[in-house]
């Protein structure tokens, strides 16, 4: 049978001298699901994405990752670049596209292949996946700001732009730290719709802090609170639960909702 | 994006035609001086650096101290076969007062032309490909590589001033002849001329490369590197590699132009491996307009050129400090140097005169 799981993070410590980023945190994430992560400030989210995609190396515990139809990779000791060669992509939480280039190129430089520094000299752009641009274009609405310069796009564009230079590499599991900061709700809503359509052919894990944006799209929140996990479960289980109040959304949330 | 880059390659060819015309200029008398002659093709091979440091510090946004070094070190690979041409291939002077009976092994490789020419090259190559890889693969960058850069050069300046015997000392390898032989003198002038042409060719050949690459994946890749190191890292690829690459393109490319600079200076000392000279490269680059290759090759003519006019006379004292000023003022105020200046600033301002007038 099958694994359900893409990725499975196994009793992941993170101690920064002394400093317990994260704590034996165990999560296992569904394939083709948006999995959230939320929590207070501190709590070790942005942490987690980071150990996923080896910025940061955890004192102990693994990630495994599983691609469909190939052998399951052990994710921790990897070079960053390489984990994205796996397919897993990760967008930042200060939207970071190229901003001297055109929107065009940044997709291009994003493309799947081989990225080798001749591969890079001798490269040319082929009819597919010149189409396969223009589709992921089409789908965060920037096909017209096309042969713009990314640093002339609107705060929102840039977060979308990131995110299609996710896409492009088409990989399996795409990380996104805080997509909709900044924005405001009709452009959220519109972020919802599209990671909803993106699901289709991958796994999305999301930090975030909007409880609507939560609400609107996700599939199972894991909420972390001083580096534990602190529950599991839908987003209506989730904010049911008493101790979720207490320390979350009775703070930070509610204003975080609001705004 | 394409326009603007054909108002490059004009202004390149309007350099590359004054060159040509140059030589006949002075056959004509218009240009009194064979020495202005040599002077410009010591220029060639400054531009030729500039373009390689453009490459690594405009593009790629890694600030080299310490090109010199490199710049250096094809310069030597080239004096030493050149001094050993004029001394039929026996020992040299400073060897002899160093107490040497025979040619060193480190000399041997120079006496011949084809395995000489590869070391001008490989030499310099090899040496940044070392020092690029440890650098670049423990992910030193910023003011910490600039530091080391210029560390390097001084410990390679005084290597070559402490081993006298094998390097002439502090006074160099000097006394030498150019690749085509003696360049001095009325009845030479044709071979000066051919030596000159060459190193057109050389440059013209270097940008043409420099800029086909900067045209590919690889050279946007440079940019995105400068614009953000991380996301370059996390969209797969393997970043370090590609500052070593363009860190031994930009040294094979300051080696050659050493090579060059010998053949017409006839001497080449360990002034150009010191630090205050590496520095003097990336002022003709900033200033030219860093991130443009004519902007590198524009600003290595002009401050030569200035150099050259205001080194002796009444500005020899207060040269330095304009210079200086001009490099202080470019970064804090033009940092997109002079080709900044005509492709941003300019329109700007016309805009505002043409306003004013309307009004």
């Amino acid at each position: 049978m099958a694994n359900e799981n893409v990725l499975e993070i196994k009793d992941i410590t993170v101690d920064f001298d002394g400093f317990c980023a994260l704590l034996r945190v165990n999560v296992n994430v569904r394939r083709h699901s948006i999995h959230f992560f939320i929590g207070p400030n501190g709590a070790g989210k942005t942490t987690l994405l980071d150990i996923i995609c080896a910025k940061t190396a955890p004192t102990s515990g693994v990630c495994m990752f599983y691609p469909e139809g190939r052998k399951p990779v052990k994710l921790t000791g990897m070079k960053e670049y390489k984990i994205v060669g796996e397919g897993i992509g990760r967008k930042f939480q200060v939207p970071s596209v190229f901003v001297n280039l055109s929107v065009m190129d940044n997709m291009i430089l994003s493309l799947k292949g081989n990225k080798g520094v001749l591969q890079s000299v001798f490269f040319r752009l082929s009819k597919e996946e010149e189409e396969q641009i223009n589709e992921v274009l089409r789908t965060i609405d920037l096909l017209d700001k096309k042969d713009e310069k990314a640093g002339s796009l609107a705060h929102g564009q840039k977060q979308w732009l990131e995110i299609g230079m996710q896409l492009v590499q088409k990989p399996e599991i795409i990380m996104l730290d805080e997509p909709a900061a900044g924005m405001g709700k009709p452009e959220t809503f519109k972020s919802g719709e599209i990671l909803k359509k993106i699901k289709e052919t991958c796994t999305i894990l999301v930090v975030e802090h909007d409880m609507e944006f939560v609400k609107q799209i996700s599939d199972k929140v894991t909420v972390l609170h001083e580096g534990k996990v602190l529950i599991e479960g839908t987003c209506d289980e989730v904010l049911a639960d008493q101790t979720v109040q207490a320390v979350y959304l009775g703070r930070g949330g509610e204003r975080n909702a609001e705004d | 994006m394409r326009i603007k880059n054909k108002g490059y390659h004009i202004c390149f060819a309007i350099i590359v035609v004054l060159l040509i015309l140059a030589p006949l200029l002075l056959s004509a008398g218009v240009i009194t001086s064979s020495s202005f002659i040599l002077f410009l093709g010591k220029c060639i091979a400054f531009s030729i650096v500039a373009i390689g440091l453009d490459l690594i510090w405009g593009y790629t946004g890694i600030l080299s101290l310490g090109h010199g070094l490199y710049f250096a070190l094809g310069g030597y690979a080239m004096a030493m076969f050149l001094k050993l041409q004029t001394t039929n291939g026996r020992i040299v002077s400073f060897m002899q007062t160093g107490g040497m009976t025979e040619l060193p092994a480190v000399w041997r490789p120079f006496l011949h032309m084809g395995p000489a020419m590869v070391l001008v090259i490989l030499g310099p190559a090899v040496l940044s490909g070392v020092i690029g890889f440890f650098i670049f693969r423990n992910r030193i960058k910023g003011v910490y590589f600039s530091i080391i850069s210029q560390a390097l050069t001084w410990a390679a300046y005084s290597l070559f001033t402490g081993l006298q015997s094998y390097t002439g000392g502090n006074v160099g390898i000097t006394e030498i002849t150019s690749l085509l032989g003696s360049i001095k003198g009325d009845a030479n002038r044709g071979k000066m001329f051919l030596l000159f042409y060459i190193s057109v060719a050389i440059l013209v050949l270097i940008y043409i490369l420099s800029s086909f690459l900067t045209q590919t994946k690889f050279g946007k890749l440079l940019i995105a590197i400068r614009d953000g190191e991380n996301r370059t890292y996390f969209s797969g690829y393997c970043v370090s590699r590609y500052k070593n690459f363009v860190y031994v393109l930009s040294a094979v490319f300051a080696a050659i132009a050493g090579a060059i600079f010998v053949n017409f200076n006839g001497s080449i000392t360990p002034a150009q491996m010191t630090i205050s000279y590496s520095i003097t490269m990336v002022i003709w680059v900033a200033v030219g307009g860093r991130g443009t290759l004519v902007g590198a090759v524009l600003g290595a003519f002009l401050i030569n050129l200035c150099d050259y006019n205001f080194s002796s006379g009444t500005m020899v004292e207060i040269w330095q400090y304009i210079l200086g000023a001009i490099f202080v003022v470019t970064i804090l105020f033009f940092k997109g140097g002079l080709v900044g200046i005509v492709r941003d600033q300019l329109p700007v301002w016309m805009k505002k005169v043409t306003r004013k007038e309307a009004e």
